[in-house]
């Protein structure tokens, strides 16, 4: 899977949750522009988690401050599953 | 015991679906673990369960989502072919006060807590069929006490314990036992949610007691009511707080 497609369903998936235009999503965008509640971020987690069939460590996500940060650490959690299962 | 038996414990990944899903399978029961995010918490409780001599299965899915539900006993089925215990213990909720509800956090919530434990029981009941069964609820001291900012999950315990009763009618000349548990706060991580209030923290870590109620405790009374020992409880919810609920000002 490429970095273009997770980056993609990212993007769908933080604009459809967080009820916002897909123009307003850029790397650079943080979860606190997008006005997201600990709903949002939790139903965000579990959509992904669901796509990619991932787990995401909560803890590991303290370091992430933007949506580039956030593409990045889903990108590498796919890989280390696609690595597993290789 | 509980030996030959097949038991859906869902949430039983951490906390006290953990504990429940250990005591099952401590009485001899094999256990499918349902979560919804923590994959390795489900592999390591499976795998306790494994180490006991029982077969364990770990299903992610949503239960606030009625075709997530669907799936999952489509699983069980294939895999199982029955059940013949369902505890219905997963729950998730927003923390906010009635008038800072919004439909979204108020949906998530009885979506999960309720909702869920209708479906489940549905579907639970035709893979109990011609065999009987047990469902047990978990519910909390909520559903009747006011706590801050605990709303839409007391509402979706309150609807939960009234669902136990009509289960409990509808499903006894089917052999099916339904029951539900309300339990005073127990230390697990749900209750982080409560830090931010110290006084709260503080009321609840004594009972008369002398503890708060653990998450084992929950887990043996489960037991009991999955074994034939209790046939006569039917639709109650039994409360296990220490006391706490009956004299909250004497610790
Ligand atoms: N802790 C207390 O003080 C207390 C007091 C009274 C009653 N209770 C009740 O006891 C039960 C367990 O609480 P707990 O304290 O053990 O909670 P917890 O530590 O937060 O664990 C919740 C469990 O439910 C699962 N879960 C949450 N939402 C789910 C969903 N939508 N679909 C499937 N699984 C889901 C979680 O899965 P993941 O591991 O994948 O996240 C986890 O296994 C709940 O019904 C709660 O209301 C708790």
């Amino acid at each position: 899977m490429t970095i273009e497609i997770i980056e993609d369903v990212v993007r769908n998936t933080v604009t459809r949750i967080t009820r916002k235009d897909i123009s307003q999503f850029t790397r650079t965008t943080t979860f606190k522009d997008l006005e997201a509640d600990s709903l949002d971020i939790v139903q965000i987690l579990v959509a992904l988690e669901d796509h990619f069939d991932i787990e995401v460590v909560d803890e590991e996500l303290e370091s992430i401050t933007n949506m580039g940060d956030f593409i990045d650490y889903i990108n590498r959690k796919v890989a280390e599953k696609t690595a597993r299962s290789a | 015991m509980l030996e030959e038996k097949v038991a859906l414990v869902t949430g039983g990944s951490r906390g006290i679906g953990r504990a429940i899903a250990l005591e099952l399978a401590n009485e001899g029961a094999d256990v499918i673990i349902n979560y919804l995010r923590h994959r390795t918490a489900a592999q390591n409780t499976a795998e306790e369960i494994r180490q006991k001599g029982r077969q364990a299965h770990i299903i992610r899915a949503n239960v606030g989502e009625p075709d997530k539900i669907e799936s999952m006993f489509a699983e069980i089925a294939d895999k199982f072919g029955h059940l013949d215990i369902l505890v219905n213990n997963a729950a998730s909720g927003v923390a906010r006060k009635a008038m800072d509800l919004d439909e979204r956090g108020w949906a998530w919530t009885m979506d999960i807590n309720a909702r869920a434990f209708l479906l489940c029981a549905q579907r639970a009941v035709r893979l109990m069929e011609g065999r009987g069964g047990k469902i047990v609820a978990i519910s909390s001291l909520g559903s009747r006490l006011v706590m801050p900012v605990y709303t839409a999950v007391g509402v979706s315990k309150a609807a939960l314990e009234a669902l136990t009763r009509y289960l409990a009618i509808e499903l006894a000349p089917y052999g099916i036992a339904v029951n539900a548990i309300a339990a005073a706060a127990v230390q697990t991580e749900a209750l982080n949610v409560y830090k931010f209030n110290e006084k709260l923290s503080k009321t609840w870590q004594t009972t008369s007691a002398g503890r708060m109620v653990q998450p084992e405790d929950i887990a043996k009374l489960v037991a009991f009511l999955c074994r034939d020992e209790s046939f006569m409880i039917r639709g109650q919810t039994i409360i296990i707080d220490g006391g706490f609920s009956i004299a909250p000002l004497i610790t």
